[in-house]
């Protein structure tokens, strides 16, 4: 039976060739994850080889360090600081040989010729110190030496190559301290080995500390060398009883493995994330598959009665189909690592395009990326040859000898009531996702078990809906002979085109579904900027960094202003919660910003106030007048709290006066700039005169409010890209699910095909009849796939309101656009088949078994 | 008389080198109009690729072949299409109908094609003549074998085409629906004047025509009129006695 099922494959090569390419696109996509996340840690584990500290002293707080944050709140990523003095109780511990201040911060933005920042916006733009030692220093010098004083600075190597500049060059460096400009005196490269996508600046210490941190008696943490012979826990325990509770000692092993798990934690979630991808387009490749083997059964079934004839049992002919399969899955899972490999590189170029820019990496395979691929590939193959191989053994040995010869079919009324099931389920569910709002969890769980239940349905349903809509759609085409045959052939197999179409359908529900939230996302974001901003002309940081006070001064004086107001941001944390402190002047604020007061008011608030938005002051249960216990990255503090606010756009979490950010330790550093025009004054002068004063400071940017929505809307709009670009794979799948459908009706139709051609049908009309077909497949598909996703794009953003997806927008153009996609590939599918169809032999069709 | 079809030196070859088999053999035929000609032969007589060749089912290798008044062998693939939708009936002897059609859509299928209507009355002649009027919204799964070829004649007569060419359209039937086909088709050339070339291996069948050409080897080697199923089986007998 094995070399019967060996010669059978070899047989049907080219109809197999599809299905073949079917699971080796999701194989592929499964070990292409694998090998892109397995590579880019190995590139991180360059670092733990690379020197470090064996013990480093920094500031005991909540906050992560500087340029670890990101997210939101990056803007408010202030660097906690120690006094640099402790390095005298620091070296008096036993055991130390030296103890170096060093300097960590975010913000030194290196300017390039067109005085614009270098780098993408995003990754951190670190200013830091140079450490004079190099068996403790991370970063190593490539060529050059190290700066000296105020005007020399050593830069990254993929920085300077950003900005254009070599040894001895001068370049300009925006730091929140000012501008700096300095002679490049060196190029490093760091432990990671390459770039995280951020620059790097390299200031000797005392000018790190001026131009970072605004203070030259402070530094981020302090780097210590060991005595040899002393072990890094030693030494850190020591110091741990010499120092004040203010501070945290660390091991360097402690730090690796610290950032070990962080990296853990962080590709964990890209892995799951991809992964979720790639199972989509392994189960769209299913359907295909049990497509397949199904007609490959149904064609060769006199071969199958004749070996049922000469005494194959029924297992053995399972078994042959089965071991078909097998084969087929174990080529396609071995084709789908190399193609693995391929798509790693892909992954990588296309998190490059939407803005990531990762390290280069070594291309790593391991076992287990190879084990999961033929597990994967084998058992979706197996798994979806069992009921075919099953149908094939319930041949009858008479059928060899009967000339037309028809499978039993059973009826679909199995598959009406399970579908009916599930819709009664997915109904209920979504029902009930809509009943507890309240519960956001409990909601999306709701939701999700409602898209399973729906998806199911629809699979189930899809031949009995496939017909009906084929029949409704296919109506006026019944005028015409040709387009009737099509109507009809496309009603035939209802399982094969449901299957086909259901295909399609998956992969465009889901891309509706995000085209629902992305759409219902930015106008939510444009509703809240229109709805909160009162101003006219907002400055931002360039990358929402935090940016020097002497902006605001600059503004300010410019002409045709009236209210010129600013806003502080920093890290605070209430407990476990960590939130921001948003500082403002309450006497100017409520002209460039609407806030909802909705208990109390924030009328004056004196130092140590604040008003919190109501979902917080919620969570955390606090009531008007409370004092509260706060953690600054200085030390701790209390807020007295004077009002509640309804949580709007971008500010969110606590409000205070400048005062209060000033006495809790602030840095005099700005988030954001408000402007209102002078009555009188014509917005677009003023606009020019704002553009002027601000040319000099490189590190903001005007914003009104549209170009303000853009900005955020490119951020989404950059996400959203890459989910499609990594659903567009699953719909590719779909599409060659067509293909292969098509092309094996057709094969299974030539001497239809044949009679047609002889009693006068055209070739053209041939090649229509196939393409027809098509078309009412794909818009079947397409029609289910973007209704399904519209219906749990609206409930998913329902469920999503609470937390800021306020606004419901369909983008009608974009889903019609899905439409029309899924016809045009409905037709591209239909063009080999077609042309194939057309071409057949008349006589050997019509001759044909 | 004048011819409905014929062929002059018509020859056709098969593969080449060591394969090469010669089908036909410098043929010449005549099909005259309004007659019921029987081609006949051994298998591997060449007869239904005679028939083939004769309605541009086939490409002839060298010689002439002509329907009416159109030379075929010079013809494009479109046009050759047209001549078998517009001038040639088929009837063959299975899997002669779509099966997703009903039989009335199978019988006006080629006018269909064509983008033509039916002649009402003609096509009311023929279902009658047929005798399916009862079964015209019927797929053909749901139609006995013997419908099956009597939806298939229809359909080959529906647009009145020059010539009718049937390959053993008999061959599949039991006895008494094989008489009711070839009943059908003797009424059809006496009563509508339908020209009709039929391969056949049945001398039964044969007894239905007006003529009988005899195939063997590629050549035609005989022809009988006004046969009877005796004199054509005592002449088949003939051929399989000279071939031993």
């Amino acid at each position: 039976m094995f070399r019967a099922a060996l010669r059978s494959l070899g047989q049907h090569r080219v109809r197999l060739l599809l299905t073949l390419l079917a699971v080796v696109v999701g194989v592929a996509f499964v070990a292409g994850t694998f090998i892109f996340t397995d590579s880019l840690k190995q590139s991180f584990d360059a670092l733990f080889n690379a020197p470090q500290p064996d013990v480093t002293v920094s500031a005991n707080s909540a906050f992560a360090p500087a340029g670890q944050g990101g997210g939101p709140n990056a803007s408010s990523d202030q660097s906690p600081t120690i006094p640099e003095s402790l390095i005298t109780p620091v070296t008096a511990v036993p055991g130390v040989a030296h103890a170096y201040g060093t300097v960590t911060a975010n913000g030194a933005l290196v300017l390039g010729k067109d005085g614009k920042p270098v780098g993408n916006p995003g990754p951190p733009a670190r200013g830091v110190s140079w450490l004079p030692d190099a068996s403790i220093n991370s970063i190593s010098l490539v060529s050059g030496r190290a700066p000296q004083g105020s005007h020399e600075v050593v830069l990254l190597e993929a920085t300077a190559k950003l900005a254009q500049v070599g040894l001895g060059d001068e370049v300009t460096i925006e730091t929140p301290g000012g501008q700096v400009k300095a002679q490049v005196t060196g190029l490093v490269t760091r432990g990671i080995g390459g770039s995280d996508g951020g620059t790097l600046t390299v200031f000797d210490l005392p000018t790190a500390q001026r131009q970072m941190l605004g203070k030259t008696d402070v530094v981020t943490s302090i780097a210590v060398k060991a005595d040899p012979g002393v072990t890094q826990q030693e030494l850190a325990t020591r110091m741990t009883s010499a120092l004040p509770k203010t501070v945290k000692v660390e091991t360097g092993a402690q730090r690796s493995a610290e950032i070990a798990d962080r990296l853990q934690t962080a590709f964990g979630f890209i892995n799951t994330f991809l992964l979720a991808f790639a199972l989509i387009a392994l189960f769209v490749a299913i359907l295909l598959i049990f497509n397949t083997f199904s007609m490959l059964v149904a064609q060769r079934t006199r071969e199958l009665a004749l070996l049922r004839a000469v005494g194959a049992s029924r297992s053995q002919v399972r078994r042959s189909v089965l071991i078909e399969a097998a084969l087929l899955g174990v080529l396609a899972a071995a084709v789908g690592v190399l193609g693995g490999i391929a798509v790693s590189q892909g992954l990588r170029l296309l998190l490059k395009v939407f803005g990531a820019d990762l390290p280069s990496a070594p291309l790593v395979v391991l076992p287990r990326t190879i084990v999961v691929s033929l597990i994967l590939g084998v058992g979706v193959t197996l798994i979806s040859a069992y009921v075919p191989a099953r149908r094939a053994a319930q041949v009858p040995p008479v059928a060899a000898m009967r000339d037309e010869v028809a499978l039993p079919t059973k009826t679909l009324r199995v598959r009406g009531i399970l579908g009916a099931v599930l819709i009664v389920i997915a109904l209920f569910t979504g029902f009930s996702a809509m009943r507890h709002l309240d519960d956001n969890l409990r909601a999306t769980r709701f939701v999700g078990l409602s898209v399973v239940a729906a998806l199911i349905g629809v699979i189930a349903l899809a031949p009995i809906l496939g017909r009906w809509f084929i029949g409704l759609v296919g109506a006026p085409l019944r005028r015409n002979a040709v387009g009737n045959l099509a109507v009809e052939n496309g009603k035939r197999n209802p399982r094969r085109t449901a299957a086909t179409a259901t295909a399609l359908a998956i992969g465009l529900a889901l891309m509706t579904a995000i085209g629902v939230l992305a759409a219902s996302t930015k106008e939510s974001v444009a509703a809240v900027v229109d709805d909160t901003i009162g101003a006219d002309y907002i400055v931002l940081g360039a990358n929402f960094q935090p940016f020097r006070p002497d902006v605001y001064e600059a503004v300010k004086s410019t002409p045709g202003t009236s209210t010129v107001t600013f806003t502080r941001e920093m890290p605070i944390s209430v407990g476990d919660a960590q939130g921001v402190l948003t500082g403002i002047q309450p006497d100017k604020f409520g002209q460039v910003f609407n806030l909802t007061i909705e208990s109390g008011s924030m009328k004056n608030l004196l130092p140590g106030d604040a008003i919190v938005d109501s979902d917080t002051a919620k969570k955390l249960g606090l009531t008007i007048g409370q004092n509260v216990p706060v953690d600054y990255p200085s030390g701790p503090g209390v807020l007295i709290v004077r009002g509640t606010y309804k949580p709007a756009g971008p500010i969110t979490g606590w409000i205070g006066s400048i005062d209060t950010l000033t006495q809790a330790g602030a840095r005099e550093l700005d988030s954001a700039i408000y402007i209102r025009v002078a009555p009188g004054s014509d917005p677009q002068t003023v606009k020019s005169s704002l553009d002027k004063t601000l040319s000099a400071f490189p590190a903001v940017k005007l914003q009104d409010q549209a170009s303000l929505k853009g900005q955020i809307n490119q951020q989404f709009d950059r996400v959203f890209g890459f989910i499609y670009a990594l659903l567009a794979l699953a719909v590719i799948v779909a599409f060659l699910g067509i293909v292969n459908t098509l092309a094996l009706s057709v094969y299974e139709r030539r001497r239809e095909v044949g009679l047609l051609r002889a009693v006068g049908t055209s070739r053209s009309q041939v090649r229509r009849m196939v393409v027809v077909e098509a078309v009412l497949i794909a818009l079947f598909g397409s029609i289910v796939g973007v209704a399904l996703g519209l219906i749990y794009g609206v409930l998913f953003r329902k469920v999503l309101e609470s937390v800021g997806i306020s606004r419901l927008s369909i983008p009608t153009g974009q889903l019609a656009l899905f439409i029309v996609l899924g016809v045009v590939g409905g037709i591209l599918a239909a063009l080999w088949p077609a042309l194939t169809a057309s071409r057949l032999d008349v006589l050997k069709a019509i001759s044909s078994e | 008389m004048t011819s409905a079809a014929r062929a002059h030196a018509l020859t056709k070859i098969y593969g080449a080198g060591d394969t090469r088999v010669t089908a036909l053999d410098s043929v010449d035929v005549e099909i005259a109009e309004q007659q019921f000609t029987a081609i006949m032969g051994p298998s591997g007589s060449g007869k239904s690729t005679l028939m083939h060749c004769l309605a541009g089912l086939d490409a002839v290798t060298s010689g002439e072949v002509w329907i009416g008044d159109t030379e075929l062998s010079t013809l494009s693939d479109k046009a050759l299409t047209r001549l078998r939708r517009d001038s040639v009936g088929f009837v063959f002897q299975a899997f002669n109908l779509v099966p997703t059609l009903t039989a009335i859509e199978n019988i006006t299928l080629p006018m269909d094609i064509a983008g033509r209507k039916p002649d009402p009355e003609w096509l009311n002649t023929v279902i009658d003549t047929v005798g399916l009027r009862d079964r015209l919204g019927h797929r053909p799964s749901e139609l006995s074998g013997g419908q099956q070829q009597r939806v298939a004649c229809a359909r080959a007569l529906a647009s009145r085409p020059t010539i009718v060419f049937a390959d053993e359209p008999t061959g599949n039937l039991d006895s008494k629906s094989g008489a009711e086909v070839l009943g059908f088709l003797r009424r059809s050339v006496d009563e509508f004047n339908q020209t009709i070339v039929m391969v056949t291996h049945d001398p039964n069948a044969a007894s239905y025509a007006d003529r009988v050409l005899f195939l063997a080897d590629g050549r035609v080697v005989d022809e009988m009129f006004k046969p009877t199923s005796a004199s054509v089986l005592e002449r088949m007998k003939a051929f399989e006695t000279a071939r031993i």
